[in-house]
């Protein structure tokens, strides 16, 4: 619209002109206010962040330093242990259950989008998604005993079974509609070639769907990042994530505003920079694929 | 496909094959997802605490939590359901709106729209636990910007947490904060597949915006608007992280839901896991309900 209002020939009535260009004003101010709605929470929590260093001092590193690297050093000494153990679990559980989900899902998608299966794929794609549809104390509350039984409680594999667990909807997913829409002749020529199904899925499919991977790989990492419920019980202790870390802040200090926002962005930081990457990904992941992105 | 298949040769190495696709992630599924659901079903049964022998009750736990029989209706229960429900139709409802009106301004051709585009995304992305925490920041009655802002503009100061109107409105507003990008994404890609000569030759009767939008964005987004709004039914269900960090529930328990009570119940203090996986399971039975729906409606998609 803007092109078309620049592009008008200057003989063109005044009247239209201001028209057009004021509803695209009015556009722009609504979608600014709309984006600062979105984003001032975040940037009142940064200030927020900032000030309170130069108050007590009382924060973890890694925002501050710029402005003052002697308190950033301090901090690290003091209160980083806790942080840096707390976001290397995260890291771990998170790469370990992205590796699990993006393995099956790959695997369970490519099956899906080029077999027909007896119980129809309609089916088998639904219950593949279903788990996303439960509430998740439902499955939490058997799991505690099965972990306790299990001696998995409190452990990385344990961690990264219920992480992969509600992370593989996604991958089968995303998975599932990239090899849908890949040529179905490339498969059928590498098999009249002799290549075996698992050959021609290595070869020929697994390489042309990366970007689906990279997609898959995010997405799930960035889900089990901000995992909370199932750490709250499975894990407190060793093997403690980084948004258990954010729910306890008030228990550490009474309520510290610069501290709790600073882990509060640390823990947002990251799963929001890996799903701007993958956007268009997104879309079909959170409805279930209902809508192509 | 179909050709291949009938080969004599082909046909078993390619039955073989597709299994073992599968395979994996079905075996995933029937242990972590479906076994924990029976499992569950059988621990709903029994009166089992953490700690103690586990006794067969039947339908005990369900008559209780119900108030069916003699037994009286589980008070906690009804009042956490309620602000559930309160969730399920104020948050589906704010973010389905907002989120189509947020859509409607960025389905222009404007610059700088796909920029901040991605910024108005941010809020989905993060953990709703540590927005919670961001809540605690913004709503705070005496220094947090939401009162000052109302203060302001001559509304005065609200008691956020102590309250229990203002206190249900903070978990919802922050539920809706973040889930309006949700909807907002989903429909801007359905806004984006309206063909644009329906807008070209109605624009020929019409200037005004909101005609446009009723008599053709809307009819064309509608089936997109459905599936959004079965979604964050079935998302508001599980709301807890949130309220868990922004208000404890507080004050008292208005703003506990009902996955929060359940989990409470059994997974807080004495442990009854017999009566919460009863709990659980009767919010089970709603989401299945729900999700029924959700799959009928999508089934071509998925074929």
């Amino acid at each position: 619209m803007a092109a078309k209002t620049d592009s008008l020939p200057l003989t063109e009535p005044r009247s239209a002109f201001t028209r057009a260009s004021l509803s695209d004003r009015l556009i722009i101010a609504l979608a600014i206010i709309c984006t600062f709605i979105a984003f001032s929470p975040f940037g009142y929590a940064a200030l927020t962040s900032l000030k309170s260093e130069w108050k007590d001092g009382s924060i973890i590193p890694f925002l501050q330093f710029e402005p003052n690297l002697l308190n950033w050093q301090q901090e690290f000494g003091s209160g980083g242990a806790e942080t840096m153990k707390a976001l290397r679990n995260s890291t771990l559980i998170s790469l370990g259950a992205t590796v699990v989900a993006t393995t099956l899902g790959t695997l369970a998608g490519y099956g899906l989008a080029r077999f027909k299966y007896g119980i129809g794929n309609r089916n088998l794609v639904s219950w593949f998604l279903s788990q996303r549809f439960l509430p998740p104390v439902a499955t939490l509350i058997p799991f505690v005993l099965m972990f306790r039984d299990l001696k998995l409680l409190d452990t990385l594999p344990g961690m990264v079974i219920v992480n992969a667990t509600f992370t593989l909807p996604f991958a089968v997913l995303i998975m599932r509609d990239y090899f849908a829409d890949l040529p179905p002749e490339m498969r059928e020529a590498a098999l009249v070639d002799g290549a075996g199904e698992f050959t021609t899925f290595w070869r020929i499919a697994l390489p042309l769907a990366r970007p689906a991977l990279v997609a898959s790989t995010l997405i799930c990492f960035a889900f089990a990042w901000n995992e909370f419920l199932f750490a709250s019980v499975l894990a407190n202790r060793d093997w403690k994530p980084y948004p258990m870390l954010v729910a306890g802040s008030d228990t550490v200090r009474g309520i510290d505003f610069g501290f709790v926002t600073t882990r509060m962005l640390i823990a947002v930081t990251v799963p929001v920079i890996l799903s701007l990457m993958v956007q268009r990904f997104i879309v079909r992941g959170l409805t279930f694929g209902a809508v192509k992105g | 496909m179909t050709a291949k298949e009938k080969r004599s040769d082909g046909t078993l190495k390619n039955n073989r094959a597709k299994y073992l696709f599968l395979m994996p992630g079905v075996i995933w599924i029937l242990a972590f997802t479906l076994f924990p659901l029976i499992y569950s079903f059988g621990l709903s049964m029994t009166n089992y605490r953490l700690g103690r022998n586990p006794k067969y009750i039947g339908f005990e736990n369900y008559a209780e939590i119900l108030g069916i029989g003699d037994e009286k209706v589980d008070k906690k229960a009804v009042s956490t359901a309620s602000f559930s429900a309160f969730l399920f139709i104020g948050s589906t409802a704010a973010t389905l709106i907002f989120g189509t009106f947020v859509a409607w301004v960025f389905n222009h051709n404007l610059p700088f729209l796909r920029q901040m585009r991605a910024i108005v995304t941010m809020p989905l992305f993060a953990a709703p636990i540590a927005l919670g925490w961001l809540g605690v920041v913004i709503f705070n009655e005496q220094s947090g910007p939401i009162n000052n802002v109302l203060e302001g503009l001559g509304l005065g100061r609200v008691n956020w947490f102590i309250e229990p109107m203002p206190a249900r409105l903070a978990v919802m507003f922050t539920d809706v904060w973040q889930w309006t990008p949700f909807v907002f994404i989903v429909v801007l890609a359905a806004m984006q597949s309206v063909p644009d000569d329906l807008y070209e030759s109605a624009q020929l009767d019409t200037k005004s915006n909101w005609v446009l939008f009723r008599w053709i964005t809307f009819p064309m987004i509608a089936p997109a608007l459905g599936t959004v709004m079965l979604l964050r039914m079935v998302e508001s269900l599980k709301i807890i992280d949130i309220p868990y960090s922004l208000t404890r529930g507080g004050p008292g328990s208005v703003t506990q839901t009902y996955v929060y009570y359940a989990y409470e119940k059994g997974l807080v203090g004495s442990f009854q896991l017999g009566e919460a996986a009863a709990l659980a399971y009767l919010l089970v039975i709603v989401s299945i309900v729900v999700s029924s729906i959700y799959f009928y409606r999508v089934r071509e998609r998925f074929e």
